[in-house]
Formats: C-alpha cells, structure tokens, sequence
C-alpha cells in the first residue's frame, strides 16, 4: 500500500507527444480511474506507471521511493492485462503463483497465499484447471488473483473488463469494487468506459490527446465539467448542446430568456443533461417535437431538433459514437404516452445549465 | 436434373462431403500409387530371399531368414548405434543453434530482415553442394579446417577428416548440422512470433528475469512447435543419404554408416534386396515408434 506520485511525466515518439506533462497524487488506497477515448495515452500512462514502457522525462514515486527508472519487477506493483495474460501451459495455482515463485518465495508460503486469494475470488475449485478450460469471468477472477497473492503497493488494470460481456462485466465491476473495498490496495484503473469510471472511481483522470482534461471524484465530473470535452464524454446518453448569445447575464434559448452565469457574455455553448429535461412545464418550458422515441421500459429517450437559433455549433465533435448533429435527446422517466411527430411539452431548471466558452472550450461560472 | 445428363450439384446439403471426397482423391491415388504399393512389395520382399527384385517372376517362399541375419548382424547393431548418435548429436546441435538464432532474430535491430535472410541461407543451398563444400572445407591437404586449427595452434600436425573414423564422423555431424538448423530456426520463429507480448509484459511485472523468462515462458509456450520440429529433424536424419554418400560414403570401417546407407548398399552394392528389404522395414518401425514417443510428449506440455 502506497501513495503513488506521478510528476510530469511525458512521453514522445519523436515529434509526436502521446503523453504531455502528466502530474497526478495518489493517495493511498485510492482507486483511481484513467478514461479517455482511444488514443488518449491512458494505457502509454499505465505501460510508464508499470516500468514496460520509458518515460521520455518527470518522474514517478510509489511509496515514497523514486521507481522512474526501475525494472517492472522492482517496483512493488501488480498488474491486470486485458486479455489476462495467463500462461495456457500452467494450471491456475501456479499461474497464480508465478509472480512469488520468480521472487523465490517458499513453496509452502506460495501455496498458502495461493490458496487464500482463491478463496478471496471463490476460484478455489479451479486450481487445477488449466486457463484454456475456463469461461471469460474465471479467467479474470484468476488474473485479479495473480495479481493479489503478491500482496503490491498497487494494482494497475489495463480495461480489464472489456473482453466479458455486458451482463459479466456490470458484475464483476462490482466485485472490483468490493475487491477493492476489502484489499485498500491502491489501484490505477485504465478504461474506455465512462460507466467504469463514474462506478469505481474515488477519482476520475479524463485524458484526450495525452493531456488531462480533469481530474475529479464522479459527482463533480457530473455536476462540474472543466470543459466542452469533460461535459461530452461523461453522462449516457451524453449532454445536449446549444449554441446561445449571452448578453447581461441571460441568453435566449428555445425562444425563453434564461439566466446565464454573469461572466457568459457574447458567444456561448450551453450543455444541457438529457436527464435534466423534465416532461411537463416547469422553470423553463418549451414544445417540442419528437422525431424519435425509444423506450428502455423505466424512461424514455425523446430526439428531437434543437430550434433553429439555438443550433449546436458545428465545430463541436462529441465522442465518435454519439453523433447526433442538432438533435436533441431528453431521457424522461415516468412521462406519459409520447408519439412521435406529436408535440409534448418540455421544460428544464436553468440551473442545471453548462455555459461554455465555445473558442476554449472551457466552462463559464 | 435441369442442368442437364452430367450436372453434379455439390452445393446439395446431402453432398456436401463430395467435394472434399473429389478434391482429396488425386492426393489419395498419387500417395497409394508412388508409397504405400513400393511399402507393401518392400515388406514382402524382405519376407523373400531376393537378389534382384523384379516384378514379373513369381514369388519366391516365405522366410523369415533376412531377419534371422539382421538381428544377428554386428553391422546392423553398428548402423542402429551410428544412427543414433547421429540423431542425439545433430538434433541437439540443431536445437541450440536454431533456437538461439531464432531467438536472436526475434529481437528488433537494423537489419533484422537481412539477418532473418542469412539465418535461413543454409537451408536454401541444395544439399549435395553443400556437401562438396564441406568436403573442400575439411580437405585433408588443402581444407581450411586444418589451416584455421593448425593456425589457431589447436593441432600439430593435419588431420585426415575421412580417414580416421571419429573425425569423419565429426564431418559429417557438423555438415548435418550446418544443414539442419535453419529448418529449426525458421520453425521457431514463427513459434516465438505467436506468442502474445503480454505474456512477456506480465512476466515482467511478476519480476522474472530474461532467463526466467525463457524458461518458464518462451519455451513452454515453443512446446507444441519444438515436439513437431523434432520429429521432423529426426525422420530427416534417419532418412537422410546424400550428405553422408558424399562425403564418406557410409566409411571409414563403417563409423559413418547409418541405416539408409546400409540400406543402399545391401541393395545397389551387394544387390541382395530382401535383406535390404527387411532392413527398410525395420527402420520404418523405428521411426514410427520415435516418431510416436516424441508427439506423445508435446501436448502435454500446453
């Protein structure tokens, strides 16, 4: 158990920067998440973290001991791959096993430690087995496992739930969780999946481009995005975006004046949650339209076009998969019969209103 | 049938095995024509005291008399023991230089692709040339083995490569060796490349060293690929006649006779086919059961 000190590590192929300046404190026992889109530079942070990969400069301290230029094996961690990484010719005790066994640790104490992290991950009865002969969660079970029995100043996982399927991986999200909860072991948590990140968190790391975007316990990367980006990539379905003219502390938006931040002035994007759309009047109301309804059975997701003053900007790229150009989308839980091309009545709380300056990309409060 | 008389509809559910039937019999009727009948006659020819083969005179008796003599032959036990040794030798030898180079090229360096190239040059050369080389090279008068030993002060006086049976057997492990390893170098190669580098990440983290890491990773991980390529490089050698015909023509005192050479000279030389007969088919014995011991072994181990 450690605190891990990252201090403006960087790294460059040449002229490319995948990592720039990356500075992070970790506390000990914190469980914190890097997430970002692909390429980000989340897992090149991990590979550096992990002793694979050389930092081009800065420095990293685990425990208060600098480890930047150490072997992976020197310095204290464990680490949970993606696709797990089990040796198919060992059985999953000496799989797990292995990291001791290279340390020189006794026989007797390897299967002891083996013995009790299987019963940790109630993997007890697959000891024999060979990884070849388990389904896709005991495999991960077993890799966690490795990854224990060390007994590390820290984990570090590289997206190890991308490989389950849904239903596996909300479950074993859980058991990470516990796991964690149980062990406080400090863990360093690379993903893709904002939902991982928002679940598991202490605290979240946003990365685009090799740089941090912010860094933030779940409920303030919610409630208090840094930035355009931040406010896109968090949230599912992700935030609804409005392009404004903010003058004298309000701004016009689906025909209404609404109060805006006093230091919004001119230009603006506003993010609205579609969770933070309510049907029926309320603070701020509108009609509109719907030009598709999807029921997920407890809420509904209502598209619908932004009006024509208020169209997003068209700069404004939202993360790959929610391309929705200037649709609209409000998630409503408990509303009526809702047909689409059939006008329903919408309303929102300005106060749950995102200003953003829309050349920086940088929030307005 | 619409398509007319000779329209044959593979793509019926109830067909579909045909195709593989049809494609497969070409193969099947090539292999039965030029190996299995040349096994069968060769097996009832070394149950008959043959000189000459020849097809159209009849069958001689039965006996069981070339056997008698193969087992009772000091030559025999002398080729099975060369073979051997010829097999231990160069199968190790092969295994070390292959895996080695092997390992050494999977490395990433300038100039990898020409080393690649150079690593598997041997393997290319046909087999009797290299054999003349070879022979130049451990020439007696004017070979540049003498002059590098006598040079290097490892001898006083030349030796005579073909003449002295535990050199002439050197010569002809060594050419062997030269001759096989690329095949072990190539085929772990492309062993080593389908191992995933996170085994070697994990590995790392776990604290294992470059040793370690051979040991408990790369070579369990080459198992499949090791137990295949040794069978290979042992029915090569059990089988192979032209480096050894060449370069000493089975002598001196029979240091260098294997199997096949005996085979072939209890044939072509002495023309007495049904003991050579029996001999092929004893050889044949042997391999399928080496053959057999070695794949046992390799799954196991994945």
């Amino acid at each position: 158990m450690a605190r891990i000190v990252i201090d403006q590590v960087r790294k460059s192929y040449g002229a490319l920067h995948v990592l720039k300046d990356f500075s992070l404190d970790i506390a000990d026992g914190e469980f914190v998440v890097l997430v970002g889109p692909s390429g980000c530079g989340k897992s090149t942070m991990l590979k550096i973290l992990a002793g694979l990969e050389e930092a081009s400069g800065g420095t990293i301290r685990i425990g208060g001991r600098d480890v930047t230029d150490l072997a992976p094996g020197d310095r204290d961690i464990a680490m949970v791959f993606q696709n797990y990484a089990l040796y198919p010719h060992l059985t999953v005790a000496a799989n797990m096993g292995f990291g001791l066994k290279m340390r020189g640790t006794p026989a007797d104490v390897i299967t002891r430690r083996v013995q009790e992290a299987a019963r940790i991950l109630d993997v007890e009865h697959l000891l024999e087995r060979r990884p070849r002969q388990l389904s896709g969660g005991q495999r991960q079970r077993v890799a966690l496992g490795r990854a224990i029995v060390r007994e590390p100043a820290a984990f570090l996982m590289d997206e190890p739930l991308s490989n389950l399927d849904a239903k596996l991986r909300v479950h074993m999200r859980a058991e990470i969780g516990a796991l964690h909860q149980r062990l406080g072991v400090t863990t360093i948590y690379v993903t893709h999946d904002q939902i991982e990140a928002m679940t598991m968190a202490n605290r979240i790391v946003i990365m685009k481009d090799g740089e941090i975007q912010q860094i933030a316990d779940p409920e303030t990367m919610f409630e208090r995005p840094a930035n355009l980006f931040v406010a896109g990539f968090i949230g599912s379905p992700g935030m609804n975006f409005l392009s404004a003219r903010a003058q004298g502390g309000t701004t016009r938006l689906f025909g209404e004046a609404v109060p805006v931040p006093p230091g919004a002035d001119g230009d603006v994007t506003i993010g609205l949650r579609p969770e933070h759309i309510e049907a029926g009047p309320g603070a701020v109301t509108f009609m509109a339209r719907p030009s598709l309804v999807e029921s997920l059975g407890s809420e509904k997701y209502i598209y619908f076009e932004a009006p024509d003053d208020n169209r997003p900007p068209g700069f404004l790229k939202q993360s790959e998969e929610d391309q929705r150009g200037s649709r609209l989308i409000a998630r409503l839980v408990n509303a009526g019969p809702v047909r689409i091309g059939e006008n329903v009545t919408l309303s929102f709380d300005p106060a749950r209103l995102h200003v953003f300056d829309p050349a920086t990309g940088k929030a307005i409060r | 049938m619409a398509g007319g008389r000779f329209s044959l509809d593979l793509a019926r559910p109830s067909r579909q095995h045909w195709l593989g039937y049809i494609l497969l019999a070409p193969a099947v009727l090539l292999i039965a024509a030029i190996i299995v009948y040349p096994l069968i006659v060769s097996v009832d020819l070394s149950f008959q005291n043959v000189g000459i083969a020849r097809l159209d005179q009849p069958r001689r008796p039965f006996t069981t008399a070339n056997y008698e003599r193969l087992f009772t032959s000091p030559d025999f036990w002398n080729a099975c023991w060369v073979t051997l040794k010829l097999i231990v030798v160069v199968t190790s030898a092969c295994f070390i230089l292959g895996l080695g180079t092997a390992l050494l090229v999977n490395n990433r360096f300038k100039g990898r692709s020409v080393a690649r190239l150079l690593v598997a040059m041997p393997w290319a050369v046909p087999e009797v040339i290299a054999v003349v080389i070879f022979a130049w090279i451990f020439d007696s008068s004017f070979g540049l083995m003498n002059w590098v030993f006598l040079s290097l002060g490892l001898i006083d006086k030349t030796i005579n490569w073909f003449s002295d049976p535990d050199a002439a057997f050197a010569v002809v492990a060594t050419t062997m060796i030269w001759k096989g390893y690329p095949f072990v170098s190539i085929m772990s190669l492309a062993g080593l490349q389908s191992i995933p580098e996170d085994y070697y990440a994990a590995a790392r983290v776990d604290g294992a060293s470059a040793l370690q890491r051979l040991r408990y990773i790369t070579l369990p991980c080459l198992m499949p690929v090791i137990g295949v390529t040794t069978v290979l490089v042992m029915l090569w050698i059990f089988r192979d006649f032209s480096i050894i015909y060449v370069l000493t023509g089975g002598g001196p005192l029979k240091a260098t006779q294997t199997l096949s050479i005996m085979t072939y000279e209890q044939a072509f030389s002495f023309f007495r086919m049904g003991y050579a007969s029996a001999i092929g088919v004893v050889t044949l014995v042997i391999c399928v059961i080496a053959a057999k011991l070695t794949m046992r072994r390799a799954p196991d181990n994945l």
